[in-house]
């Protein structure tokens, strides 16, 4: 057989050294010289430890921090502790028991003690561990009967009426009230606590064999005819008939126990009910309560072809036999508890969870078990669930994300979180500066904005964003959907959505949108581009002060003739060099033509001065070409003037140059406004 | 040397540890040992350095080690030198090292001498 494999931590080697020799006959040590070491070591392996022999005082972690650690990683739910020590004041002992140390040995060790106590110890676990998957056996039964439970309501609900899921939920609840208060007032039908719960499940059950009966029938507002009372009589058999059809689960405790309920839930305690007119207790049990709770909320419930009856009302209406006859047992717990029932309705229709009684039973079962009513499948499932989505998740390149505004909580999937740099959990988002600094500004305002704007029907959104990965700001599609509640009206709770990485294909969507509207020789902006750049100015600062320049090379056509064309794209490029040195960076400077340059600057007093150190930047001599320019400004005097407006009057300035012998500027005024100009600027 | 000789040399109670450990070649095979431990020289960097914690880590090691051996001497004076610096009183622990460096000077002369007869 294998042997038990125990971590021995403690700082001096001697004492580590005396507790194996002491243990090595009947055990596999392995030690530990100190907590951070002992840590890593659980870390690794903790499965494979039945005890951990743990020394409080020592270097870099101490005893205490191991236990903490411990705790939080829950090993010490199956690894037991036993603390070697030194220390005897009672607040050490004290803690170390706080903090979940099963024993204490204290120096000088004594080799039958130490044997005794880790052999002790280490039995105690093992039987506890068989306890717990005991336990955690039925409660993964208990969970496959509601899961088949809910397979087939949800199967059936599918043809229910609204009304009925409210019925079902009271039955359920009366069904458990009768059934308790009975095993407390007799033991005649000695139900065990297993059986209980079957019935109080089955329960919801009793009326599937409705779902075969004409819906005209079901929701007839007013009395039945005797034709349409024996078609809904019906129901009970057709409800266990098709359990008993139930190809696979036939046998199930669960099903059998629908199937009496199903069957034979309208019979009385006298007979005279139906399908079968069984008598007694020949009803069983799990009927007879189902039939009494079935007459209990039909009475206090609305329906279409009556109104609700007050709870005392109905009381007295069953115990006085007006709704048949019950087994007097039952009478008697109604009667003696009637307030008590009054009050756990109640109760359920404020919390709005019925089966929260069921949720009590079920954490009862697990005992004290800390894994909260789950059993070790569940979570062995849900653990698998979560690799498999954190697998694909990293597969897919994209940073995951949720958040619930319950918990103010942003969870990143692993991947992505690596990939910022950031934790997988982050509490309250909002405010934190990690967060704010990663992914710049704007980003609330546009999540908050995209938010408002979704809805239940439309909760998916995406936005382009730029954020720091890594020491990179990159281009993300964030895509996103709201999660609306089921509410009326529906509230945010809200969102998961993932980013994808699209810098790459955004960066050279962006460098082909730039070259669009850029004069490849020059680099200055084209004609489309300047005339969107100028209106995009004059429309986001209507009130500042603006001025056009149009100019044109004097003869270029001679200088292309006479030089050739590569020293006439010199020219060109000269031109563009001294233009975008003359103004400032924030004015615009274009190319809109072969020759033909534009600028548009802003200005605060006079346009004359800047104009003139303009115009004598850009004439000067080329090579041995004497370039000068001829120049129209137009000063944008007026508010609401538009580019073309400005355009046409700074053309006409230059016109005017052109025609007063060239290589001069001029300024527009009135008496240019009836030039013609051909242009073709629209 | 005896064993038993060696620890009354030392100061300690032979016929305690026997009983806790059952063997004498268990006992002599960690008495040897205590040779080995660092942890003295420890405790004088420590308090040469005026590192509190270390020197109190250290202090407790050489206790425990006592302890287990039944090294009653030096066991004393180094419990009462640990609780003098678990409190941080570094004066009380320098008042009190004399006694611990006489005790283990003690301790290691007589283990040594005990070594030498053996091998």
């Amino acid at each position: 057989m294998q042997k038990e494999k125990i971590l021995i931590v403690d700082d001096s080697e001697m004492n580590r050294s005396i507790l194996a020799d002491m243990l090595n006959d009947e055990y596999e040590t392995m030690e530990a010289e100190n907590g951070a070491e002992a840590i890593a070591i659980l870390q690794k392996q903790s499965s494979v430890f039945s005890l951990v022999l743990l020394d409080i005082v020592m270097p870099e972690k101490d005893g205490f921090e191991v236990l903490k650690v411990m705790n939080k990683s829950r090993w010490i739910e199956d690894i037991p502790v036993i603390m070697v020590s030194a220390e005897t004041a009672p607040s050490q002992i004290e803690r170390a028991y706080e903090l979940g140390a099963t024993d204490f040995i204290i120096r000088p060790f004594d080799s039958s003690i130490v044997h005794r106590r880790v052999n002790n110890t280490i039995l105690l676990y093992a039987k506890q561990k068989k306890l717990v998957s005991i336990v955690a056996d039925q409660v993964y039964e208990k969970e496959q009967n509601s899961s088949l439970m809910v397979d087939i309501l949800s199967h059936i609900v599918e043809f229910r009426n609204g009304e009925s899921g409210l019925h079902i939920q009271h039955v359920k609840t009366i069904t458990d009230f009768f059934l308790h208060r009975l095993s407390k007032k007799t033991n005649r039908y000695a139900l065990t606590d297993n059986e209980i719960s079957l019935i109080i499940m089955a329960s919801a059950l009793h009326d599937i064999g409705k779902i075969a009966i004409d819906e005209k029938i079901l929701n007839k507002p007013g009395r039945l005819t005797d034709e349409e009372f024996a078609v809904m009589k019906k129901h009970s058999v057709i409800g266990a008939q098709m359990l008993e059809d139930l190809p696979v689960h036939k046998n199930n405790p669960l099903v059998k126990t629908a199937y009496e309920i199903c069957r034979w839930h309208h019979e009385r305690y006298d007979g005279k009910g139906y399908p079968d007119g069984l008598k007694g207790d020949d009803i069983p049990i799990s009927a007879q309560i189902v039939a009494l709770a079935d007459v209990y909320d039909a009475l206090t419930s609305e329906r279409v072809y009556k109104k609700a009856i007050p709870h005392d009302k109905a009381v007295e209406m069953i115990l006085s036999g007006q709704c048949g006859c019950f087994n007097p047992v039952l009478l008697e717990c109604l009667s003696e508890n009637k307030d008590i029932l009054r009050k756990a309705l109640a109760e359920q229709s404020n919390l709005g969870t019925p089966t929260r009684r069921e949720i009590r039973n079920y954490a009862d079962a697990v005992l004290h078990s800390k894994s909260g009513g789950v059993s070790e499948r569940t979570l062995r499932l849900l653990d698998y669930e979560r690799m498999k989505n954190n697998f694909y998740a990293a597969m897919s390149e994209e940073i995951q994300f949720e958040y619930s505004s319950a918990t103010d909580m942003l969870k990143i999937s692993p991947w992505g979180a690596n990939k910022l740099g950031l934790p997988e959990n982050i509490m309250t988002p909002e405010q934190n500066t990690n967060l704010q600094i990663l992914l710049g500004d704007g980003w609330k305002d546009i999540l908050h904005k995209r938010l408002g704007e979704s809805s239940v029907e439309c909760p998916e959104f995406s936005f382009e964003h730029k954020f720091m990965c890594r020491g990179e700001m990159r281009w993300y599609n964030v895509i996103i959907r709201a999660i609306w509640t089921d509410s009326i009206p529906p509230k945010l709770s809200g969102l998961i959505g993932k980013a994808v990485d699209i810098h790459d294909t955004q960066t050279k969507f962006m460098e082909l949108q730039e070259k669009a509207i850029r004069d490849p020789l020059t680099g200055l902006l084209n004609r489309a581009g300047a005339r969107e750049q100028i209106e995009r100015r004059i429309l986001n600062y209507p009130e500042h002060k603006y001025a056009l320049a149009c100019f044109d090379v004097d003869l270029f056509k001679n200088a292309n003739d006479v030089y050739g064309h590569l020293f006439g794209d010199k020219v060109l490029l000269h031109i563009a060099q001294k233009m975008t040195r003359s103004v400032r960076t924030s004015d615009i400077c274009a190319r809109i033509g072969g020759d033909e340059f534009l600028i548009f600057l802003e200005y605060d007093t006079d346009i004359n001065p800047i104009v003139g150190r303009i115009f004598k930047q850009l004439c000067g001599n080329v090579d041995s070409f004497a370039l000068t320019v001829s120049m129209g400004v137009c000063e944008m005097s007026r508010a609401g003037e538009t580019y073309k407006e400005i355009f046409h009057k700074a053309d006409q300035a230059l016109y005017f140059s052109k025609n007063s012998g060239r290589a001069q500027f001029h300024i527009y005024d009135d008496s240019m406004k009836d030039i013609l100009v051909n242009t073709d600027e629209t | 040397m005896t064993l038993q000789e060696c620890y009354i040399a030392l100061g300690g109670d032979y016929d305690d540890v026997l009983g806790r450990l059952r063997s004498e070649r268990l006992v002599q095979k960690f008495v040897l040992k205590f040779l080995d431990d660092g942890s003295f020289g420890l405790l004088l960097r420590s308090l040469e350095e005026n590192n509190t914690a270390e020197a109190f880590r250290a202090a407790h090691t050489i206790k425990g080690m006592c302890q287990n051996l039944a090294f009653t001497k030096l066991g004393n004076s180094s419990s009462a030198l640990t609780e003098a610096l678990r409190g941080g009183d570094m004066e009380k622990g320098n008042a009190l090292l004399p006694q611990v460096k006489e005790d283990y000077d003690c301790t290691v002369s007589a283990i040594t001498q005990f070594k030498a007869g053996i091998i």
